[in-house]
């Protein structure tokens, strides 16, 4: 192993198939990136396991998912809305807009591209099979009519896209219209 | 080291000394065959390195790892996250590719084509030399009092390693942005787009560290693929090396029974990692070729054959004829052309659109007025970066189907998705067990339909 005189190395006691090794120091770089981890690493345990400046994994991760889910955070926070309401949102015709769009790609296949019906109800006459009230209009919606294949839109949807919807669909009548519910 | 260059030796790394302080390498001007051949493959590869982003392969830049949409071109192939599996065989087939090229050519992709040593060598070390001159220049730089000259010169240096690390920083992030969007952020300049500023100041910082400073250290030490190609290697590979048989002994010309080598020491002035290559293949050596010109430049100047430090295997320095077809090179082939065979046929499945079809929950079908309905969920994925139109066709096969909804051409804006319901209606007398439906959805534009099967339930009497 030896072979340059100049040399007076210590070698290391361990052997490995008759391989043996110097005792050499580390290159300074190379220690330096211990030194500074070893300080990232104190600061870094106070930043964020001491002193909780960070937000913790749970934390962040419930961030991110209510970024990316908005409708569910705004559904957990959002009360019922009234009658009222739901008539004052048929006005908005932004929110018309998206909601007939969503009509168009969800619910057209049952009640036609005229809102006339077919294998679902008509929806633009004053006859009513589930009352006509925007309330209850509003959770037909979101809760279906299985029995008649109508299926519940709330858990795929959303609060806000069914509330959208629904502004559409009452878009199209008016509160002092007459109301006829036929079973 | 009293001014002299260190002399290497086989137990310690030059570029380290005993105290753990860094050596720094001088290596000296060389010229030859080998050396105006690496210029030119420096030159086609820094244009590769920065062109590759802006270069148009299928309507995408050839590499384009978009960050902010998840989605990867590469070569006119597009990848988004769930497609990271092939990514895989990407890997397996490229990797595998340099395992072949090593057992054959040894470090070859090191010495020629790395971007360490293309950025090194062909663009900082020749504003090194532009600025303080040959390798023994530049050590007696080094080690001169600190003058007005040599302030002068280190600071013009060091700015000019600032610019270019900044500049190749930037062509760096088009990597990861379109060319148009990072010409539209240097134009605004920093203000809102802190992330990628961010990026391209640790990225110059890096490199300016690298390319002033950390250099060889970087193969030696940091570099896995170089540590590894060690264990690809055998003595039929091809590397760099010094023909002992015919150098030795060393003396000067004229001595009796001399072998070729005279010991000038130029193979050892030119090794930009600090090694003598006559000690023998070590891990440092990059397979640069430099020693393999300066000393055919002093054997030329002799009258000797070329050729004393040459490429050649251990066993063509030993004498005996170096045997290409070796079993490791059929194993790395095989598995190099594993993974691209894969990656060519899944690539092949890649498809700009992803269209499924599910059952809308609630009740799996609805028998009324002597009709059977079944509600379907059509989910159009677009990925490509412009809108796109598709139709909807039924194929019954036979049985009278009545169909709603999707009836039009549905328009998916870019990078959007899309959910339709479908509503297909088959009379009770037509309905029997394991019915089967097919969707094909047809883009407007181009080609690429895709088909689904759908399952047709009903009550089975």
């Amino acid at each position: 192993m030896k072979d340059n005189p100049q040399f007076d190395e210590k070698i290391r006691e361990h052997t490995f198939d008759g391989i043996q090794e110097y005792d050499k120091k580390l290159p300074n770089w190379w220690l330096w990136t211990l030194w500074l981890s070893v300080v990232f690493a104190v600061g870094y345990w106070f930043w964020a396991h001491r002193w909780n400046i960070r937000p913790t994994q749970e934390q962040r991760y419930a961030q991110e998912y209510a970024k990316a889910h908005p409708e569910e955070a705004a559904a957990m926070e959002a009360k019922m809305l009234t009658d009222e309401e739901l008539w004052a949102l048929s006005k908005d015709m932004k929110l018309v807009m998206s909601g007939e769009k969503i009509f168009k790609s969800t619910c057209v296949s049952c009640h036609g591209a005229d809102m006339k019906g077919g294998i679902g109800v008509n929806l633009v006459d004053a006859d009513w099979k589930h009352g006509g009230k925007p309330t209850e209009i509003y959770n037909l919606v979101a809760n279906g009519f299985l029995p008649k294949g109508m299926p519940a839109w709330g858990p795929q949807l959303g609060k806000k896209k069914v509330e959208q919807v629904v502004s559409f669909v009452l878009s199209k009548h008016s509160p002092d219209e007459p109301v006829k519910v036929v079973p | 080291m009293n001014g002299r260059a260190k002399v290497p030796n086989r137990d310690e790394v030059t570029t380290i000394n005993d105290d753990g302080s860094r050596y720094m390498i001088h290596p000296s001007d060389v010229r030859g065959r080998f050396s105006l051949l690496r210029r030119l493959a420096a030159v086609v590869m820094i244009v590769v390195y920065l062109a590759l982003p802006f270069i148009p392969v299928g309507g995408y830049p050839a590499v384009f790892l978009d960050w902010e949409h998840s989605r990867f071109h590469l070569f006119g192939l597009t990848f988004v996250a769930q497609d990271l599996v092939m990514v895989f065989f990407l890997i397996t087939g490229l990797g595998f590719s340099l395992y072949v090229a090593t057992s054959v050519l040894g470090r070859v992709w090191c010495g020629w084509a790395c971007p360490q040593t293309v950025f090194l060598e062909h663009v900082y070390r020749r504003i090194e030399r532009w600025i303080e001159g040959d390798g023994p220049a530049r050590r007696q730089l080094d080690r001169a009092p600190w003058t007005f000259n040599k302030l002068g010169k280190r600071v013009l240096k060091h700015a000019l390693f600032w610019l270019f690390s900044a500049v190749i920083a930037h062509l760096f992030l088009a990597y990861f942005v379109s060319p148009s969007q990072l010409l539209g952020m240097l134009q605004h300049g920093p203000q809102g787009y802190w992330a990628p500023f961010f990026m391209v100041t640790v990225m110059t910082l890096l490199l300016y560290f690298n390319f002033a400073w950390f250099r060889e250290q970087f193969c030696i030490i940091l570099c896995p693929y170089g540590r590894f190609q060690s264990a690809l290697i055998d003595e039929h590979t091809v590397n760099v090396g010094y023909d002992e048989k015919r150098g030795e002994p060393r003396g000067k010309v004229g001595t009796e029974g001399a072998g070729d080598c005279i010991d000038c020491r130029r193979c050892v002035q030119v090794c930009p990692t600090g090694i003598d290559i006559r000690q023998g293949l070590q891990m440092e050596c990059i397979g640069c070729a430099n020693c393999i010109d300066a000393c055919d430049d002093i054997m030329l100047k002799l009258e000797r054959p070329r050729g004393l430090v040459r490429y050649a295997s251990q066993r063509n320095l030993s004498g005996f004829t170096t045997r290409w077809k070796r079993p490791r090179l059929f194993l790395y082939a095989a598995l190099m052309l594993l993974g691209m065979t894969v990656l060519y046929l899944s690539s092949g499945r890649l498809k700009p659109t992803v269209f499924s079809v599910g059952r809308l929950p609630g009740i799996p079908y609805v028998l009324s007025e002597g009709k059977v309905r079944n509600m379907y969920q059509v989910r159009i994925i677009n990925k490509r970066h412009e809108p796109r139109s598709y139709r909807l066709n039924v194929v019954a096969g036979g049985v009278a189907v009545e169909r709603h909804g999707f009836e039009s051409t549905v328009t998916v804006a870019a990078e959007m998705e899309d959910l339709q319901t479908l509503v297909l209606l088959v009379n009770k007398e037509d309905y029997r067990k394991g019915l089967e439906f097919e969707l094909e959805l047809v883009p407007e534009q181009g080609s690429g339909s895709q088909k689904k099967k759908v399952p047709f339930v009903g009550p089975d009497f």
